[in-house]
């Protein structure tokens, strides 16, 4: 008897010490969020990204063009900007996004964030940031549900400026049924939101035109697919796999040619890099056209290129560098109207939706849907993959 | 039929690399009755070490020697890095412990394999690292192969499953036809005896260390040669690997041969055949159903003690 008192005495004391605890951390974020910053001193916009296992090339790549964009437009603007790093690596899940949005959320000079690079990063930590009224500016986050529908998952904080999954979904099925006028599809999920979201788009419309689909899934952890390529019918004619890792479309594509399997594996704009998803006659989207073709982004390229020699422009960048300009954009608006300090962060919040950009990187103008806060008139691009392994825009 | 060939063809290629690793396992335990649970990050390194010894021969796409030269000097790389690397843990982590209670090895071993995975992590990085073993040949190692029916063995395959088996049944003799084998055999069986019997028990022990993660870095290079690998793989493959020794019987070389095949196989045919989600969770289950009903494993000897 006298035990059981002591241990719930203990399990009591606990709860009030973590309470207390908790309630400290809030207390300290509140403060955070209310406190007048000046827009003289340095401001610094965060920049969540995986920097590091299987997607690491995803966020390399974003943060050299964040990076060149508060180079190139933070002093025309008036404004000083650091930029500060959260890694997300992919492998460790969501949650990680948290650990780094807390982090941010308790720095007062944290104006405004770019990222959390992936959907699952930016479902677990938008409400963190919606509360200490920090807007995130999202790059490649495409989960529809992040901005729209009866289960939104993002809050007023979250802003994107790539098209979502309602668009990719559709744009990547109508590809397969209008242009490789496929019969049978297998698609494959990987048991979180980015994938599941994207499959169901892609099976929907595909299942609307009449095309037969196989759905298979799979943990995120997987590394030998032989028993999902095992499962894909033999008059496949092509595999939709939504994954985050490149190198895993690369094995699975592979692991069809060893299994004498004819279907074309359509990665998404997950897999999108062509260092490791390489094998010939595959096709993968993404929410980014090769901006090395639009003629006003000439000189951008080139500044980008002097700050990183021996780089070559990707998909996931651009995005990024358009991010980062709007987000500088709406601290800006918010400085001017707050005559140069800041009384709260959720003054630059409150900015972004109305920033409008002319000479938008990824080509035309740029400004949100009056509806949500995805992009007006955006879209998915396709590319199929060449001989020598290089992307070429085919839609 | 070409659906149960195909998995069947999986299973001996996945269950080959369960069985080297759990003998890895077996080994040690057979001798030092200890749960070597760094065994999983030896197969990580040895994967790594393989890499690594690519790069330096040119890689896949520019080799600098023939493909068979390539791929079997990659292999002797990670054996012989991942043998040193055993001597070092035997070493270090395990000898100093010989003589403690059997709980303060264990946790040196855990110890061991969180050191060993972050300082990977620390020194390469996490990205997934592809040997890219189609660019060989043009693609000869999965494209060409011989058929089944319908089903395309592919060479790789073959070459996995055959080089699995090879050194496995090299094992078998080392340890039933040879001197050392037999002193193994008796450390196993008494240890205290052996060593009264005039056997260098160190000796043997670190020979022991050297075979099991010898066997474990081969696994590693015939897991990356399919698939990317990365320093999070130790975890998942060495549980799987102690899964294959216990349901084999812990201790007991046929034992962990056995049970690797047999865990290779049900994870193929669960894959194929139930549901690819529910694999893990049958491959586990049989786990439990062995520590219930036949805790000493297939071949494995039920521990009787005079009281």
């Amino acid at each position: 008897m006298r035990r059981g008192i002591g241990l719930a005495l203990v399990v009591l004391v606990a709860s009030v010490v973590a309470g207390t605890a908790n309630g400290g951390q809030r207390t300290e974020n509140a403060a955070a969020a209310s406190q007048a910053v000046s827009c003289k001193g340095t401001l610094k916009i965060g920049i969540v990204t995986p920097l590091t296992g299987g997607a690491g090339f995803l966020g390399q790549e974003q943060l050299s063009w964040a990076k060149y964009a508060v180079k190139t437009l933070a002093k025309p603007l008036g404004l000083k900007i650091q930029l500060v790093n959260g890694d997300t690596p992919v492998e460790q899940g969501a949650a990680v996004a948290q650990t780094v949005a807390q982090k941010f959320v308790a720095d007062p000079k944290v104006v405004g964030v770019i990222g959390p690079a992936t959907s699952g990063g930016a479902v677990a930590s938008t409400q963190t940031y919606f509360q200490a009224g920090i807007p995130t500016v999202n790059p490649s986050a495409t989960q529809t549900a992040l901005t729209q529908g009866p289960k939104k998952t993002g809050s007023p904080a979250f802003f994107r400026v790539v098209p979502g999954d309602y668009i990719q979904g559709p744009t990547d099925a109508h590809y397969m049924i209008d242009k490789l006028h496929v019969k049978k599809v297998a698609i494959i999920d990987f048991q979180e939101p980015y994938s599941v979201g994207l499959a169901n788009a892609v099976e929907s419309t595909l299942k609307k035109a009449g095309v037969s689909t196989v759905r298979l899934s799979a943990p995120n952890t997987t590394t030998d697919y032989s028993a999902y390529v095992t499962k894909v019918p033999n008059d496949a004619d092509v595999v939709f796999f939504p994954t985050q890792k490149p190198p895993d479309a690369q094995t699975f594509a592979q692991q069809l040619l060893e299994q004498g399997k004819k279907a074309k594996v359509f990665g998404s704009d997950g897999s999108n890099d062509p260092t490791a998803f390489k094998v010939p006659g595959s096709y993968v989207s993404n929410f980014a056209p090769d901006i090395t073709g639009i003629p006003a982004d000439k000189g951008l390229i080139n500044g980008w290129k002097n700050d990183n020699p021996g780089k070559s422009v990707g998909s996931f960048g651009p995005p990024a560098y358009g991010a980062t300009q709007v987000l500088l954009n709406a601290i800006q608006k918010a400085c001017a109207k707050d005559h140069g300090v800041l009384k709260q962060r959720r003054d630059v919040l409150r900015q972004v939706k109305h920033v409008r950009i002319k000479n938008w990187i990824l080509g035309g103008s740029f400004r949100f849907s009056t509806k949500t806060n995805d992009p007006l008139n955006a879209k998915f691009y396709i590319f199929q993959i060449q001989s020598n392994g290089s992307y070429k825009l085919v839609a | 039929m070409d659906t149960f060939i195909q998995l069947t063809v999986d299973a001996l290629t996945l269950g080959s690399v369960y069985a080297l690793i759990a003998l890895g396992y077996t080994l040690v335990y057979g001798v030092l009755k200890l749960l070597n649970f760094a065994h999983g990050d030896v197969f990580m390194v040895g994967s790594f070490i393989g890499f690594g010894v690519l790069q330096l021969l040119g890689g896949t796409s520019n080799p600098a020697v023939p493909v068979w030269v390539l791929l079997t000097l990659v292999t002797l790389a990670a054996m012989a890095g991942c043998a040193g690397l055993g001597v070092a843990i035997e070493r270090f982590a395990y000898r100093p412990l010989r003589d403690a209670p059997r709980i303060a090895p264990l946790i040196s071993a855990l110890g061991v394999s969180f050191f060993l995975a972050n300082s990977m992590q620390l020194l390469f990085g996490a990205a997934p690292r592809n040997y890219d073993t189609f660019a060989l040949s043009n693609g000869a190692l999965y494209l060409k192969g011989f058929d089944v029916g319908d089903v395309r063995v592919p060479l790789l395959r073959v070459i996995t499953i055959g080089s699995a088996f090879v050194l496995m049944i090299l094992l078998w003799l080392l340890v039933n036809r040879t001197r050392t084998g037999k002193a193994m055999r008796a450390t196993s069986f008494d240890r205290e005896a052996a060593a009264m019997m005039g056997i260098d028990i160190d000796r043997v022990i670190v020979f022991t260390f050297v075979l099991g993660s010898a066997l474990a870095g081969a696994a590693g290079v015939m897991f990356a040669l399919r698939v990317p690998t990365q320093v999070s793989i130790g975890f998942v493959a060495g549980l799987k690997g102690f899964t294959a020794a216990v349901i084999g019987g812990i201790g007991s070389i046929p034992g962990a041969m056995a049970g690797g095949l047999l865990l290779g196989f049900a994870e193929s045919y669960t894959q194929g055949y139930v549901s690819t989600k529910w694999s893990d969770l049958v491959v586990f289950s049989i786990l439990v159903a062995f520590m219930i009903f036949r805790p000493q494993g297939l071949f494995g000897r039920a521990d009787i003690r005079k009281v």
